[in-house]
């Protein structure tokens, strides 16, 4: 009986707008003043196999949410290993490790937009005073633009991957430790056999999330470049929501959605497998 | 039992509330209506609210509130709201990006809806532009043109005495440019990081139409030596002669007028309507002008993509909404909206309006002297023109300017890329 409420806005606000997208991206639906929606089968799908530029959108999609997963785990790992030492304002330091995380996407990307102004931006006066080149065009260059918005994306990133991390730390056995060190190994030794052995669901829960959620990333970039200059931070979220907003292809833009949706899921299928056939050897 | 009936209760009024905020005529026989304004200026956000006020204080049964959006957004907000069956009631947006809603059926015919007298007082050429399928969707109000701004300053310490012609041929300008770049200072900036208006709007000079458009919007496209003049011009400034500052290309418009203010360039190029800003921010002592228009080998013509004013289709008070267009669309209330975004009225009365009104500030003359010139360009009329402009026309542009694509690429991906578009 008290199910049935509780179901009422799940099924309202989750379950019904994702079988509507799913279901529009099997249609012909178009913006226009009464045009009638029909379904068209696999259509948008076969005509989505020789759109290059989505393909060359979702390969800076991939590109994008690897690096940025890859470079935020290394650089949270060595974070939270930092904060899970007994130092002096642990506390100040842990709060401000999450303070990136307290910043809406929008905010941090207009931030960074003036940290990376090629005349009046702290990032080039920075490089100035250390004699390096400082007239790099970060959001304007084709060849600087993917990396500049990947290092934001991972500043971004950071706090909730540290927490997490830093949660798995504390639960590692100091027993085990203790028992290592005794046996005579060092801290390196230590930390690749006793730590990360123990951190290993938690390092494949982060990462599996942060690469969801870095794929599905919008806003950030969205403000930073908007996709260009000349298409080279053109996230394949922001190639649907072109489609959808910007050409009112409605049924098309869908289509792209579902094909994202099954291609991630996939690659999350083979990633975890290939994880868990690891841990059973 | 008790309970859920309590649930309902509490459930259903709020749902009610929620479902049925859109449509709160309330009060019977007055009339809502929303207007989508565009304006982003200080003093023309202040204007369009000066002229809405005035006319909800003489028209208590017809209020309007406005809804305000940006150019950035509108197209996307303006998609969300039709499909939604929510528009805004008045739609203040620009030529260009009106196209695709009239073919979509989403603006209403103003044809039987305006007043003899407006008719007369805006000029064929511009009626032609808002004609879509033989409906008017728009009263055109402002143009903006592209300009020269100078620091007149620096002009004159280089001793360079402003170009006196009718016109400023893009050859000069290019000596000019060189002339005025030393070792710590470019010649000239120009705000590319959306670059495609400025090429299509100033590829007139050289005859550059782009498109053939057919009656129902679907056209085809020529990229070809007029199309790619003004470019290449841009170009040869920025890699032969060092002249244009190539970071203002990658930048904003409002991101390279501090760079003019502090000297960086002598010379910028921009809309008209930047000409309130260099007003409104100017540091001390900082003078500027407005050089002759810039012309090629055909003139000084410039595409016309006049801001206008539509009537949704699905609003249910046309007759009221056109009343109040009547009214918005009154000689001293363009000539004032003009005047705050530093552009020319298109309605003739306006124009003369204007013309006494600033009588006596010397750089609003070859600002409506380079207005005059403006005709209507195919591009606006394209129905695919926006998807192309987004996915084409900026990142070859873009390219182009970074020296990552050749002339002859450019070229090549422009046509392409719209035969791929109009093949979907």
């Amino acid at each position: 009986m008290l199910l049935l409420p509780a179901l009422i806005p799940v099924l309202l606000l989750s379950v019904y707008p994702l079988v509507h997208g799913i279901v529009l991206g099997f249609t012909d639906a178009q913006a226009g003043y009464n045009r009638p929606v029909h379904f068209n089968g696999i259509e948008n799908y076969a005509r989505l196999m020789s759109n290059e530029l989505f393909w060359s959108s979702f390969r800076v999609g991939v590109i994008w949410a690897l690096s940025v997963t890859v470079l935020q785990f290394l650089a949270a790992l060595g974070l939270a290993l930092l904060l899970n030492q007994n130092l002096r304002f642990r506390g100040a330091a842990r709060v401000l490790a999450l303070i990136p995380w307290a910043i809406p996407p929008v905010i941090i990307a207009i931030i960074w937009r003036l940290m990376l102004n090629p005349t009046a931006g702290p990032v080039n006066s920075a490089l100035a005073a250390v004699g390096l080149p400082h007239d790099i065009n970060w959001l304007g260059d084709p060849t600087f633009a993917l990396p500049a918005v990947i290092v934001v994306g991972v500043w971004a990133g950071m706090p909730q991957t540290t927490v997490v991390l830093l949660a798995g730390l504390q639960n590692v056995r100091s027993d085990l430790h203790e028992a290592a060190a005794l046996d005579g190994a060092g801290a390196l030794r230590r930390f690749w056999h006793v730590t990360l052995p123990s951190l290993r669901p938690v390092i494949f829960a982060i990462t599996t999330l942060d690469f969801i959620w870095n794929f599905n990333q919008f806003a950030l970039v969205y403000v930073l470049t908007a996709g260009g200059p000349g298409g080279q931070t053109m996230l394949p979220m922001l190639f649907a929501y072109n489609e959808a907003f910007k050409y009112g292809n409605f049924g098309y833009a869908s289509a792209m959605g579902n094909v994202m949706v099954v291609l991630i899921a996939l690659t999350l299928v083979f990633y975890l497998r290939h994880q868990a056939k690891e841990r059973q050897s | 039992m008790k309970r859920r009936s309590t649930l309902a209760a509490v459930l259903v009024p709020a749902l009610a509330v929620a479902l049925g905020g859109c449509t709160s005529d309330a009060s019977a026989g007055r009339v809502e209506l929303t207007f989508l304004s565009v304006a982003f200026q200080d003093a023309t956000v202040e204007a369009t609210d000066d002229i809405i006020q005035s006319w909800n204080e003489a028209h208590p049964d017809i209020q309007v509130t406005v809804l305000q959006s940006n150019y950035d957004d509108v197209h996307d907000q303006l998609v969300t709201q039709f499909q939604s069956n929510t528009p805004a009631d008045l739609i203040y947006n620009e030529a260009s990006d009106l196209a695709g809603f009239a073919h979509q059926g989403y603006l209403a015919d103003l044809s039987p809806l305006l007043s003899e007298e407006l008719r007369e007082d805006i000029p064929e050429k511009y009626w032609d532009i808002v004609t879509i399928d033989d409906r008017v969707i728009a009263a055109p109000t402002l143009v903006q043109s592209y300009v020269v701004f100078a620091n007149t300053k620096l002009l004159s310490e280089a001793g360079v005495a402003m170009p006196s012609e009718t016109s400023l041929s893009w050859s000069s300008l290019r000596e000019l440019a060189s002339s005025l770049t030393t070792e710590s200072r470019y010649g000239v900036g120009w705000g590319l990081r959306q670059p495609a208006s400025a090429m299509m709007n100033t590829a007139l000079n050289y005859g550059g139409t782009f498109f053939d458009v057919d009656s129902d919007g679907s056209a085809t496209i020529e990229v070809d030596d007029a199309e790619l003049a003004v470019p290449d011009q841009v170009h040869g400034m920025l890699f032969e002669d060092g002249s244009m500052d190539p970071t203002s290309v990658t930048q904003s418009t409002a991101e390279v007028v501090p760079g003019f203010f502090a000297g960086d360039y002598a010379m910028f190029i921009g809309a008209s309507y930047l000409a309130q800003q260099l007003t409104e921010g100017a540091p001390e002592g900082f003078s500027f002008s407005v050089l002759p228009p810039l012309a090629g080998d055909r003139g000084a013509a410039q595409a016309a993509n006049p801001q206008t004013l539509s009537i949704a289709a699905q609003s249910p008070h046309q007759a009221e909404a056109a009343e109040f267009l009547e009214y918005f669309m009154a000689a001293e209330h363009i000539s004032r909206l003009g005047q705050s975004d530093w552009l020319r009225p298109v309605p003739t009365s306006a124009l003369e309006h204007l013309e006494q009104a600033t009588a006596e500030i010397p750089v609003w003359r070859p600002l409506l002297e380079t207005g005059a010139d403006l005709v209507g360009a195919p591009f606006t009329r394209a129905l695919d023109y926006p998807q192309w402009k987004l996915q084409y026309a900026t990142p070859g542009l873009q390219k182009y300017f970074a020296g990552s694509l050749s002339r002859e690429e450019l070229a090549a991906f422009w046509s392409d890329g719209w035969a791929s578009i109009s093949d979907q």
